[in-house]
């Protein structure tokens, strides 16, 4: 779900970033206020643990692969707001420095995998909390919500712009081939992994780190 | 050492794992894929505005197995030393 570079217009990416920089700013500001001794150590891991995860490229049917986000974990353990800086600063560093999406697509990326992903999660964990599986749900829910942000900005492209031959400028597959490619393929596969990945880690973090996760 | 950097530690000790797949994302395809299955680039996707210096978790000196684990250790160090600044900076603040 990394976008690169030179998939989205111009009007796409300006957009995203219009409506990003705020919510960092908020998000900038909620982080300031939970950032301390106690909480520098799991914030830090559980951001770190997101940019491991996201390596653990799976392979699927259809010579394409992927990889669970671990933005729910963070949205449910600390804040949505939180879970959405810390993988806008994943997302950052994979970009500069791996090649890993891009510096044009960067608050588009941020906006699907931390914002959605982190909210959906939350409200599903706040939801159904009391089940054992939430933390699965979450993490399922958060790939999927996630997936259908990346697929409709990537399928919108090919209306946004063709050269003098009518060739698309930019991404050039359109909704009808992008939602069932990527948001089927994060309903079958890859919000399982994330569903399990949030589930065993949550329950593993109960046991080691039991009092910096009372209050979830 | 407090039990989550070990948990962290051993994530990244099988990181290697994720090299199986061959496979890029959806959507991630290098451009002579575009080629062949619409026999044209599109144009913004042509050229890249930005060379990014470890390019896909790949080091030309250490190996695939190396280069990953390189780029696991930098990426969680950058995220510690981000968060590790931070805190300094909201405790003069506060």
């Amino acid at each position: 779900m990394h976008i690169p570079d030179g998939y989205l217009a111009p009007v796409v990416y300006g957009a995203s970033y219009a409506l990003a920089i705020p919510l960092w700013a908020i998000a900038f500001k909620k982080l300031k206020n939970s950032l301390d001794e106690e909480t520098l150590p799991l914030i830090a891991s559980l951001s770190a643990l997101s940019f491991i995860v996201m390596m653990f490229n799976i392979p699927v049917p259809g010579g394409t692969s992927g990889h669970a986000l671990g933005v729910a974990l963070i949205a449910m353990i600390f804040s949505p707001w939180i879970g959405f800086l810390s993988i806008s600063l994943v997302l950052f560093i994979q970009a500069l420095i791996f090649g890993d999406g891009g510096l044009t697509s960067f608050a588009a990326n941020s906006l699907g995998m931390g914002f959605f992903g982190a909210f959906s999660a939350y409200f599903v964990y706040q939801k159904t909390k009391h089940l054992k599986y939430a933390p699965f749900l979450a993490g399922w829910v958060s790939a999927v919500a996630s997936s259908i942000f990346i697929a409709v900005i990537l399928g919108i492209e090919p209306s946004l712009g063709v050269d003098g031959s009518g060739k698309p400028l930019y991404f050039p597959f359109g909704l009808d081939v992008t939602i069932p490619a990527i948001v089927g393929s994060h309903i079958l596969f890859f919000g399982i992994v994330e569903g399990i990945f949030t589930q065993l880690t949550f329950k593993f973090l109960l046991k080691i780190e039991p009092e910096a996760l009372k209050a979830v | 050492m407090k039990k989550i950097y070990l948990f962290v530690l051993a994530v990244i000790a099988l990181v290697p794992l994720g090299l199986i797949s061959e496979n890029p994302a959806w959507g991630e395809w290098e451009n002579e894929y575009y080629e062949k299955a619409l026999g044209f680039i599109p144009k913004a996707m042509q050229n890249s505005i930005f060379e990014a210096p470890i390019p896909d978790y790949a080091t030309s000196s250490l190996g695939d197995v190396g280069s990953y684990y390189f780029s696991a250790f930098l990426g969680v160090l950058i995220i510690f030393g981000v968060f590790f600044i931070l805190k300094k900076v909201v405790k003069v603040e506060r």
